[in-house]
C-alpha cells in the first residue's frame, strides 16, 4: 500500500519530530510511505481567512501532488478535515477538479484514524512511563468523529495509562490566526484548558494536532508549568518516552 | 439599537480584565451547559432525529415563506386580529407608537422581545410619551438599571450576579436590601403587579407564529407573557418574518427541542398559544390583537447562502456552548443578539463594515453547530461572511498583503522551503537557545498571554532530504 505522508505546514516548521514518528508509525505498520517534496499547505488558513482565491490555488496543488497515491496520511484532524470536507465544495463549477478533489477526498485520512480503522494495527511501537491525558482537537473530533481511535492506540503503548480530563472535548482556544487576532480571548480559553489537563495529574497532555499543542504549552508554562509534557499522539505511540531514538 | 460591534475588541479585553463578571460567567455556563446535556441525554428517543425534524420543518416555512405569511394573515385576521408588516426598526416603532395612541394608552406592559431592542422601541415610547414597562424578570432588572442592554438571548442579566441584584432593588425599590432569590422575585412581583393592573397596552414577542391557526405561541418561565397578553384590552405582538411554523403539530415537534436546548427543560413553565381576539365565550383576553411581522434584514437571507440562519428558533445553545461567549458574555458583541448566531445576524443586519471583528471572533470550533437544534452551520456561516469582507476588500490591507505573500509563497515550493528555513532559524533566534519565545513581535497578541515554545531547530524538508541523501 502506497501511502504519501502530508507532513502539514505545522509539523514543517515547529516540530519535525512528529513527522518522522508519523513516518516510523506508518512503516512499521507495513506501508510504503512516500513524502512528496514539493508539499507545502493545504490551504486551510486561507480558506479561513477569507480568501477562497489562495486557498483554490493550494487545493489545485496538494490534489496535483498528492492524488496518484493510495492514501494520504497527516498527523492533524485539521488538514485532512480540510481535504475531505471542504475541498470539493471549492471547485462547485468545475467538474473536473471536483471530481480529482473528491477521489482525494475519499482517501485522505487522519493518522490515527489511518492506523486504527483503516489498518487496524494490533501493536504500535511506542513505550512510555507514566500516565496522559487527551486533548480532542475540535476539527478532528467534531468533525472527522476522531475520539475512539487515539486512545485505542495508546492502550497499545507498554507502559502508559490514560487519564481523562474534565471538559476534554472544549476547544483550546487557538482557532488559526484567531490566536493572534484575539490573543487576550484566546489566552483565556487556553488557561481553562490548561486548569482542566492540570486536573487529571497526568506527565504528559497528548493531541492530534499541533496548533493546539503549541498553544497548550505555550500557556502551561507561562502559568509556570515547567513539568507537564506536551506531545503530539504520533510522538508517543513511535517513540520511548515521546522521544524518538 | 445602534451596533456597537466595531468596538468588539477593547469590550472584550475589558470583559476579561473584570474578575466579577468572570466569576459570573462560570457559574453560567456550567448551569447551562449542564442542564442542556442532561435533558438531551435523558431524552427517550434519538435527540438528533429530532434535530433533523426540526430543521425540515423549518427549511419547510422558508422555501416558501410568501405562502406561509400570507396563510397567515388569512388565519389571523378571520380571528379578530390586525396583521400589519414593518420593513425596519423605525416603522416598528412609528406602528406600536401610532396603535398606543388609538387607543389612548400610556402604560405599556411587555413582556421579552428581542426585536424591540432591535428597533429601541423603548425610546420611541417615552419619546411619545408612553411608559414602557419590562416584565420579564431579566429585562426589567435592565431597565432598572439604566437601560443596559442584554448580555444574553434568554437571560438578559445573565452578566450580573445576586449581589448587584439585592443591591439595584435596595436603591430603585427604596426597601430594605434582600440576599435570598424568592425575596427578590417577591419583590419585583409586587412591583410589577400595579403594572400589570393598570397597564392600558401588553407587548410582546413571539416564539413562533402558527400558520393554520394564525396563533402566536409564547414559551416563557415566569408567566409575565400571559399576564402582558390577556390583562391589557389590547395586545401586540411583535416578531420577525421567519418565525412561523406550518401547523400546530410542527410547534409541537419544535418545542421538543426548544427548552430542552435553550433551559435543558423537557418542558418550559408556561406554554401559550394566542388565538385572535376575546372571543363571546372568552373570560379573558384583549378586545384588540396587532401582530406587527417585521422584515429588518430578514427577507434579504431568504433564497441566499444565509438563508439556513433564518431557522433560528433563538434557544441560545450556540452561546452557551462558545468559548468565546463563555469568556467575555454579550455585552463585547455589541448589538442585541451575541454569541455565534449574534455574529452572523449582527453582521448581516447591520452590515459587514460595522461588524468586521464578529465573523473573526470564533475559533470555529463548532460547538454551536453540534448543539444547533435546527442544525445551523454557523461556523461554515461565520466563515462564508469572512469571505464576503475579503471580496467587498474590507480586510486590512496589512492583513490581506501577508496573506497573499504567504500563498504566493506556498504555491511555489522551492522558495517555500527557503522562507520557512529562514523564518526557523529566525525563531530560534528569538529563543536565544530557551525553549520557548515571551515575546514574538510578529504576533504580539499571542505572546502578550502565553509563550510560544520554540521551533526545534530545522524544519522537516531539511531533515527529510538529509536523512535521504544519507540512505543513498
Ligand atoms: S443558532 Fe441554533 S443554537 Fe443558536 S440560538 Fe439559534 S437555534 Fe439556538
Amino acid at each position: 500500500m502506497k501511502v504519501a505522508l502530508f507532513v502539514t505546514c505545522l509539523v514543517d516548521l515547529m516540530r519535525p519530530s512528529v513527522g518522522f514518528a508519523a513516518l516510523r508509525l506508518l512503516e512499521a505498520a507495513g506501508c510504503e510511505v512516500v513524502v512528496p517534496e514539493s508539499q507545502t499547505c493545504c490551504g486551510q488558513p486561507a480558506f479561513n481567512s477569507g480568501d477562497r482565491r489562495a486557498a483554490i490555488a493550494l487545493a489545485q496543488k496538494t490534489i496535483a501532488e498528492f492524488e496518484g497515491f493510495d492514501y494520504l496520511v497527516a498527523p492533524s484532524g485539521s488538514c485532512p478535515d480540510q481535504i475531505r470536507t471542504e475541498y470539493p465544495g471549492l471547485f462547485l463549477d468545475d467538474p473536473d477538479w471536483r471530481r480529482r478533489a473528491e477521489a482525494l477526498a475519499a482517501r485522505t485520512c487522519e493518522l490515527t484514524q489511518f492506523l486504527a480503522d483503516v489498518l487496524k494495527v494490533s501493536s504500535v511501537p511506542g513505550e512510555f512511563d507514566g500516565n496522559v491525558t487527551y486533548h480532542d482537537s475540535c476539527t478532528g473530533l467534531r468533525s472527522l468523529g476522531i475520539k475512539r481511535q487515539p486512545r485505542q492506540l495508546l492502550d497499545k503503548v507498554r507502559g502508559l495509562s490514560v487519564k481523562e480530563m474534565p471538559e476534554a472535548e472544549s476547544c483550546c482556544g487557538f482557532g488559526g490566526t484567531f490566536a493572534v487576532k484575539f490573543g487576550d480571548i484566546s489566552a483565556a480559553i487556553a488557561e481553562r484548558k490548561c486548569v482542566n489537563l492540570q486536573a487529571a495529574a497526568a506527565d504528559a497532555v497528548v493531541g492530534g494536532d499541533l496548533g493546539c499543542l503549541i498553544n497548550i504549552e505555550g500557556k502551561l508554562r507561562r502559568m509556570g508549568d515547567e513539568t507537564t509534557r506536551v506531545l503530539h499522539v504520533a510522538e508517543v505511540l513511535a517513540g520511548t518516552n515521546g522521544k524518538l531514538v | 439599537m445602534r451596533s456597537q460591534a466595531m468596538f468588539f475588541q477593547r469590550r472584550a479585553g475589558e470583559a476579561l480584565a473584570d474578575p466579577q463578571l468572570q466569576k459570573n460567567f462560570t457559574g453560567l455556563r456550567d448551569k447551562f451547559v449542564g442542564m442542556r446535556a442532561r435533558a438531551v441525554n435523558a431524552y427517550e428517543r434519538d435527540f438528533d432525529e429530532l434535530r433533523d425534524a426540526g430543521q425540515a420543518i423549518r427549511d419547510r416555512v422558508l422555501d416558501n415563506l410568501d405562502v406561509w405569511l400570507e396563510l397567515f394573515e388569512e388565519k389571523a385576521t378571520q380571528r379578530g386580529a390586525t396583521v400589519l408588516w414593518a420593513k425596519d426598526g423605525r416603522e416598528i416603532c412609528e406602528q406600536v407608537v401610532a396603535i398606543a395612541q388609538q387607543h389612548g394608552a400610556k402604560k405599556v406592559i411587555k413582556s421579552k422581545s428581542m426585536l424591540s431592542e432591535e428597533a429601541q422601541l423603548n425610546v420611541a415610547l417615552t419619546a411619545a410619551g408612553i411608559e414602557p414597562v419590562e416584565t420579564d424578570l431579566g429585562e426589567y432588572i435592565l431597565q432598572l438599571s439604566g437601560n443596559e442592554p442584554p448580555s444574553h438571548i434568554l437571560a438578559p442579566a445573565a452578566h450580573k450576579n445576586l449581589d448587584e441584584v439585592a443591591d439595584l432593588f435596595a436603591e430603585k425599590h427604596g426597601k430594605p436590601r434582600k440576599t435570598e432569590i424568592p425575596a427578590l422575585t417577591r419583590e419585583a412581583r409586587e412591583a410589577l403587579r400595579e403594572h400589570f393592573l393598570s397597564a392600558d397596552m401588553g407587548l410582546s414577542g413571539g416564539n413562533f407564529l402558527i400558520a393554520e391557526t394564525g396563533s402566536v405561541a409564547l414559551v416563557t418561565n415566569e408567566g409575565n407573557g400571559r399576564m402582558v397578553t390577556t390583562l391589557p384590552k389590547v395586545h401586540v405582538v411583535i416578531t420577525g418574518i421567519e418565525k412561523i411554523v406550518p401547523t400546530l403539530e410542527d410547534f409541537a415537534t419544535l418545542m421538543r427541542l426548544l427548552p430542552r436546548s435553550a433551559t435543558g427543560q423537557d418542558i418550559s413553565n408556561y406554554v401559550s398559544v394566542c388565538t385572535g381576539t376575546k372571543g363571546a365565550d372568552d373570560s379573558d383576553g384583549p378586545e384588540h390583537t396587532y401582530f406587527i411581522l417585521v422584515d429588518n434584514g430578514r427577507a434579504g437571507l431568504v433564497g441566499s447562502e444565509f438563508q439556513p440562519m433564518l431557522r433560528c428558533i433563538r434557544c441560545g445553545a450556540c452561546m452557551n456552548h462558545c468559548p468565546v461567549y463563555q469568556s467575555i458574555g454579550g455585552h463585547a458583541y455589541g448589538w442585541v443578539y451575541p454569541g455565534p448566531m449574534g455574529s452572523v445576524l449582527t453582521s448581516l443586519y447591520t452590515g459587514l463594515e460595522n461588524s468586521l471583528d464578529l465573523p473573526h471572533a470564533a475559533t470555529l470550533c463548532n460547538q454551536c453547530g453540534v448543539v444547533c437544534p435546527v442544525r445551523i452551520p454557523l461556523p461554515e456561516l461565520l466563515r462564508k461572511l469572512r469571505e464576503k469582507q475579503t471580496e467587498r476588500g474590507l480586510r486590512p490591507w496589512s492583513e490581506r498583503l501577508a496573506l497573499s505573500m504567504w500563498a504566493w509563497i506556498a504555491q511555489r515550493p522551492g522558495l517555500y522551503a527557503l522562507a520557512t528555513k529562514i523564518g526557523v532559524r529566525y525563531l530560534n533566534w528569538l529563543a536565544g537557545g530557551a525553549d520557548r519565545i515571551e515575546v514574538l513581535g510578529l504576533a504580539p497578541g499571542w505572546t502578550a498571554g502565553r509563550d510560544f515554545p520554540a521551533p526545534q531547530g530545522r524544519t522537516f524538508k531539511e531533515l527529510y532530504k538529509q536523512g535521504q541523501e544519507k540512505k543513498t
